[in-house]
C-alpha cells in the first residue's frame, strides 16, 4: 500500500518524549502533566491551557541506573521510564498527576519525585487512589480523588479553569480525538484492511502522547486519505489477530508481529483504542466529573480491576472484539514482570482458548522488543498453527 | 553445655539432613521447662489427631504433612534461648498452634469431604489469608476461617520445601515465576483441589500486593460460593480515603449479612474490640521495653504471635489476652533483672520487608552468630490506634483504617511515607543501628524503593545488610544464602567475629 502522507510526522513525533508539539505548546504557554496510567481520566488533564503526555522512554538503551534504583525484577517499563528521567528527559514538564493503581509504576514515579529528577520550578508530584472495583462506592472514591489531586492542583497552582464548561469543552475534544480514530479504526473490520496494525498504533499512541488539538489536522487529513486509500491486492498478512496486554508504547512491536503473518486487527493493550478511545457520553443531569468517571470506571478493561463481574466481562469484552474485527486469534502479551498481566495473561488465554474457542498465543517480553528474534518465532509459529487449523475445518 | 547463654556451638544441631532428634542443655531449670513444654506440644498434636475429621485430612490433604515438623520448628526458634527469653518464646508460639489446631479443627469438621458438618458449614465465612478477622466481631453465631492459612502460609514455616509442588503447579498453569510465590502457592493448591470445599461465603481483598490481588480474582473463580471483594484503598495514609475505607467495610458487613441472614451485632463487635484495645496496650509495653538496653520479646517470636493476634484471633479469643497479661509479666521481670537476650547485644536491628517464611528462625540465628538483636520487623509495625468502642460510626471508621492497615499491605501498599521514610523514624524509635533489609525477590512493592533505601541509609548513618530470599521458595535462595550475605558484610564491612562460629556457615539445605 501507498505511505499514509503524515505517517513520517507522527513517527517523528513518537522518537522523543519531548517532541516538536509538546514544545510548541509548551512555546504558547500551556502547561505539560506527565501521565502514567489510564485510571487519570484524559479530559481532566487536557483542560484547556493544559496538555497531558503518557511517559515513555522511545529507542531506550541501557536501564542500568533505572535497575539500581529499583533492581532487575521490576518491569522493564518502568525502569526504562526511570532511567530517561535520570537522562533528563521529562524536564519540560510542570508536574506529574498520577495514580497509585499498579505498584511498580508508582515505585517509578517515587523515585523521580525523591531523587528530584524533575527540577522545572514549582514542579509537584499528586498520587490518587483509584477504584479497584466498578460500583457506584468505587465512583464516588473515584471523583473525590479526582478532584482533589487533579482538578484542584490544577487550579490552584495554574489557575487551570476547571469548570463544568471547561471539562465539557476538554470532554469534547476527546471525543472529537477519539471519534476519529474509530472511524480510521474501523478499516481494520475491512476483509482486506486497507491500514496496518502498525499504522494505527503510530495515529493512536500520538494522541496519547502529544498535544492533542494540533493532531485533529492530521487524524482528519489521514482519514480523507483512507477513504481512498486501495489495500494490496495480495495482502501479505496469513491471520488477523487482536492484541491484547499490558503497555505497548512502541509500535515496532506490532510491525514485527504484522511482519510474522499476524496482521493486528484490534488493540486491547494500554495505549490503545480498546479501551481509551471510545466517546465519552455523559448522563443528562449528571455531574460532569463525575460522568467523566463513570466513563473511565465502567470501560476500564484493566486486570486492576478485581471484582468477579469484571474480571468475566473481560473475557467477554475480548470475544466481542474479536468477533467484530473478523480475528482468527488471540495474543495476550506483556512485560516481563507486571504482576497484573502475569496473572491475567495466565488465565484469560486459557479462558479464550477453553471457553470461547480461540487459539491463542500467550507472551512475555522485554519493554524494548529491538532484538526479539524469539518473539518474531513464536508468532509465526502461531500464525502457521492457525493456518493449519484453517485448512482442517475447510 | 551449661546453663548460659552461649555456652556450647549451636552449629552443631545441623546435620544436613531432617532432625530427628534434638536436645539442647540449657541447664536443669531451663532444660525441664523446655522438655515439658516440648512433651505438651505433642500432647496438643496428638489431640489434634484423635478427631476422626483430622485424622483423616492427613490423608486428602498432601501439605497436613507439613505439621509433622512442628517440634523441630519449636527447636529452631529457642536455639539457644534461656531464661525469661525462653519462656516468652514458648507462652507466645505453643498458643498459636492450639489456635491453628483449633481452626483446623473447625475447617476438617465441615468439610464435605471430611467431617461433613453442614450447620457448621453454614456458619462459616472464608476470609482471604492476609486479611485480617475484626469484622467478624459483630457476627458471634457465624465463624471465621482462612483456608489458605493452613494450607499455605503456615505450612511453609514448618517445612521449607513445603510449597514446591504447589509452586510448580502454578506455574505450569501459565503463571510467571518472577511473581510472589505466596499468591501463586495459594493458586496452586486451588488449582489441585487442595483447599476444603466449605463455607456459606467469602470476603477477598487487595491485600498486600498487585500479584496477591490478581491471585484472589482467579481463585473466586474457582471457589464456588458468593464472595465479596473487599477494595481496602492504597493510599492508606490519606485522610481523602477514609470515607471510602469506610464505605466499603460497611459494603463487606451487608454482604455477610445478606448471605448468612446474620445481623451486625454492636454490642459483640464492642466487647471484642475491647479486649483488641487492651491487647493493642500490651504490644505499646513491650515496644517500650524493647527501646531499652534490655529488649525481652523481639523479633520472630513477637511477630508471629502479633500475626495471630491481629489478624487471627482480632479479640474475639479471649486466651490470646489472658496470654498477653502471662508475657507482660514475663517481659516485665525480665527487664527488671535486666536479663540479656543475647550472648553480646552489638547492633540493635530492625527487620524491614517480608522475612522468608522458610526460614522464620533467621532472626534467632543473627542473635546467636553475630548479636544482631531484631527489635521488631515490618509486619508488626501495623495500627496501634485504640478502636473506638462506644459509637458505631466512629468504629466503622477505625475499623477500616485497622483494615488499611493490614499485616504487610501496611508497609506495601501507602507509598514512599509508610515504605521507607517511617523505617528511619522507627531506627530512631528503637535506638537501632542496623536494618535488615529482606529483599523478597518477588515483592516488586518494596524492590522498587532499593535504591532509595540504600542512599538513606547512608544519609541516616544506619548499617543496611540485605537479605535475599525467595519468601517461600526455596530453591532459587536458600537459608545458606541468606547467611552468606549477612556473614559477608560482617566480616568485610564491619569486620566482627561471629560470636558463635559454628553457626557462621552450615549445611541445612535438607532439614524441615
Amino acid at each position: 500500500m501507498k505511505d499514509l502522507k503524515q505517517i513520517y510526522q507522527l513517527e517523528t513525533l513518537l522518537q522523543e518524549a519531548h517532541n516538536d508539539l509538546v514544545r510548541q505548546a509548551r512555546d504558547r504557554g500551556e502547561i505539560a502533566i506527565g501521565s502514567t496510567c489510564s485510571l487519570i481520566p484524559e479530559p481532566l488533564v487536557n483542560l484547556p491551557g493544559c496538555f497531558s503526555v503518557r511517559l515513555r522512554a522511545p529507542r531506550t538503551g541501557s536501564i542500568e541506573m533505572g535497575t539500581y534504583y529499583m533492581t532487575s525484577i521490576m518491569c522493564e517499563a518502568c525502569r526504562a521510564i526511570l532511567e530517561r528521567a535520570i537522562e533528563g528527559g521529562y524536564q519540560f514538564l510542570d508536574c506529574m498527576l498520577t495514580a497509585d493503581s499498579c505498584a511498580q509504576m508508582n515505585r517509578c514515579v517515587e523515585n523521580m519525585e525523591h531523587l528530584k529528577l524533575c527540577d522545572r520550578e514549582g514542579f509537584f508530584v499528586t498520587y490518587a487512589d483509584v477504584p479497584m472495583k466498578s460500583d457506584e462506592t468505587a465512583l464516588r472514591h473515584y471523583v473525590r480523588q479526582m478532584r482533589q489531586y487533579v482538578l484542584e492542583p490544577l487550579e490552584k497552582r495554574f489557575s487551570i479553569d476547571t469548570s463544568d464548561q471547561a471539562l465539557q469543552k476538554a470532554v469534547a475534544l476527546h471525543n472529537r480525538i477519539s471519534g476519529l480514530l474509530m472511524e480510521i479504526g474501523d478499516f481494520r473490520r475491512e476483509e482486506n484492511p486497507r491500514i496496518t496494525g502498525y499504522e494505527f498504533a503510530v495515529l493512536c499512541l500520538s494522541t496519547y502522547c502529544c498535544p492533542k488539538e494540533p493532531l485533529i489536522p492530521l487524524l482528519e487529513e489521514t482519514l480523507s486519505e483512507l477513504q481512498s486509500r486501495q489495500p494490496d491486492q495480495h495482502p501479505t498478512h496469513r491471520a488477523k489477530v487482536v492484541l491484547a496486554g499490558s503497555e505497548i508504547d512502541d509500535p515496532e512491536l506490532i510491525r514485527m508481529i504484522e511482519e510474522a503473518g499476524a496482521l493486528v486487527v484490534a488493540d486491547r493493550f494500554c495505549l490503545g483504542s480498546f479501551p481509551g478511545r471510545e466517546e465519552i457520553r455523559l448522563r443528562e443531569g449528571e455531574d460532569t466529573l463525575a460522568g467523566i468517571c463513570r466513563h473511565y470506571m465502567e470501560s476500564g478493561q484493566c486486570p486492576r480491576f478485581m471484582n468477579t463481574d469484571k474480571i468475566r466481562e473481560r473475557h467477554r469484552y475480548m470475544d466481542s472484539l474479536a468477533r467484530r474485527f473478523h480475528a482468527d486469534g488471540i495474543i495476550y502479551q506483556q512485560i516481563k514482570f507486571c504482576d497484573y498481566w502475569g496473572y491475567e495473561r495466565a488465565y484469560a488465554s486459557r479462558v479464550m482458548r477453553d471457553e470461547y474457542g480461540y487459539p491463542v498465543l500467550s507472551i512475555d517480553r522485554p519493554y524494548a522488543v529491538g532484538n526479539a528474534g524469539q518473539l518474531r518465532t513464536r508468532v509465526q509459529a502461531f500464525v502457521e498453527s492457525m493456518e493449519i487449523k484453517k485448512l482442517k475445518r475447510r | 553445655m551449661g546453663k548460659a547463654m552461649g555456652s556450647e556451638p549451636l552449629g552443631r544441631f545441623y546435620s544436613g539432613k531432617k532432625a530427628k532428634k534434638r536436645r539442647e542443655w540449657r541447664g536443669l531449670k531451663d532444660t525441664w521447662y523446655d522438655y515439658v513444654h516440648w512433651l505438651g506440644i505433642w500432647k496438643t498434636l496428638i489431640g489434634f489427631m484423635l478427631r476422626i475429621s483430622n485424622l483423616r485430612a492427613f490423608f486428602r490433604y498432601r501439605w497436613m504433612v507439613n505439621y509433622l515438623a512442628v517440634p523441630d520448628f519449636f527447636d529452631r526458634h529457642t536455639e539457644g534461648l534461656r531464661g525469661t527469653q525462653l519462656r516468652i518464646t514458648r507462652t507466645a508460639l505453643e498458643l498459636v498452634v492450639t489456635d491453628m489446631c483449633k481452626s483446623m479443627g473447625v475447617m476438617f469438621r465441615a468439610d464435605p469431604a471430611l467431617g461433613n458438618d453442614k450447620a457448621l458449614n453454614e456458619r462459616l465465612v472464608v476470609f482471604d489469608e492476609n486479611m485480617m478477622s475484626e469484622i467478624m466481631n459483630g457476627f458471634p453465631n457465624l465463624k471465621w476461617v482462612s483456608v489458605e492459612v493452613p494450607a499455605v502460609y503456615t505450612c511453609a514455616m514448618m517445612a521449607q520445601d513445603s510449597l514446591f509442588y504447589y509452586l510448580d503447579k502454578a506455574q505450569e498453569y501459565g503463571i510467571p515465576n518472577d511473581v510472589c510465590p505466596m499468591p501463586a502457592a495459594e493458586f496452586g493448591v486451588s488449582l489441585e483441589d487442595d483447599y476444603p470445599r466449605i463455607g456459606k461465603c467469602a470476603i477477598q481483598c487487595n491485600t498486600t500486593c498487585d500479584g496477591s490481588l490478581m491471585g484472589n480474582g482467579l481463585m473466586a473463580a474457582r471457589m464456588g460460593i458468593p464472595t465479596f471483594q473487599l477494595a481496602v484503598p492504597i493510599r492508606h495514609g490519606e485522610d481523602s480515603v477514609q470515607q471510602y475505607a469506610a464505605e466499603e467495610i460497611r459494603n463487606a458487613i451487608a454482604f455477610i449479612e445478606e448471605q448468612t441472614g446474620e445481623t451486625f451485632d454492636w454490642n459483640a463487635f464492642f466487647a471484642s474490640m475491647k479486649d483488641f484495645n487492651q491487647e493493642t496496650a500490651h504490644l505499646l509495653e513491650w515496644y517500650e521495653v524493647s527501646r531499652s538496653p534490655y529488649p525481652q520479646f523481639t523479633d520472630n517470636s513477637l511477630s508471629l504471635y502479633r500475626y495471630a493476634v491481629y489478624m487471627a484471633a482480632g479479640g474475639r479469643e479471649k486466651e490470646f489476652l489472658r496470654r498477653d497479661q502471662k508475657l507482660t509479666r514475663l517481659v516485665m521481670r525480665g527487664y527488671e533483672r535486666r536479663e540479656p537476650c543475647a550472648v553480646k547485644l552489638r547492633h540493635r536491628a530492625i527487620t524491614w520487608g517480608v522475612q522468608a517464611a522458610y526460614y522464620t528462625a533467621f532472626a534467632g540465628w543473627l542473635t546467636n552468630c553475630w548479636g544482631i538483636v531484631p527489635l521488631v520487623d515490618m509486619l508488626t509495625l501495623c495500627s496501634t490506634r485504640e478502636v473506638n468502642t462506644e459509637d458505631p460510626e466512629k468504629a466503622i471508621y477505625d475499623l477500616a483504617y485497622l483494615y488499611e492497615k493490614m499485616i504487610m499491605r501496611s508497609r506495601s501498599n501507602g507509598g514512599y511515607e509508610v515504605g521507607v521514610a517511617d523505617l528511619w523514624r522507627y531506627c530512631e524509635y528503637f535506638h537501632a543501628d542496623m536494618v535488615i533489609m529482606y529483599a523478597h525477590m518477588g515483592c516488586k512493592s518494596m524492590s522498587g524503593y532499593h535504591g532509595l533505601f540504600e542512599e538513606e541509609a547512608r544519609r541516616h548513618g544506619i548499617h543496611l545488610v540485605w537479605a535475599t530470599h525467595g519468601l517461600m521458595d526455596a530453591r532459587g535462595v536458600g537459608r545458606r544464602d541468606m547467611r552468606t550475605e549477612v556473614n559477608r558484610y560482617m566480616r568485610t564491612v564491619l569486620r566482627e567475629e561471629p560470636l558463635d562460629p559454628s553457626l557462621e556457615d552450615f549445611d541445612d539445605e535438607q532439614a524441615w
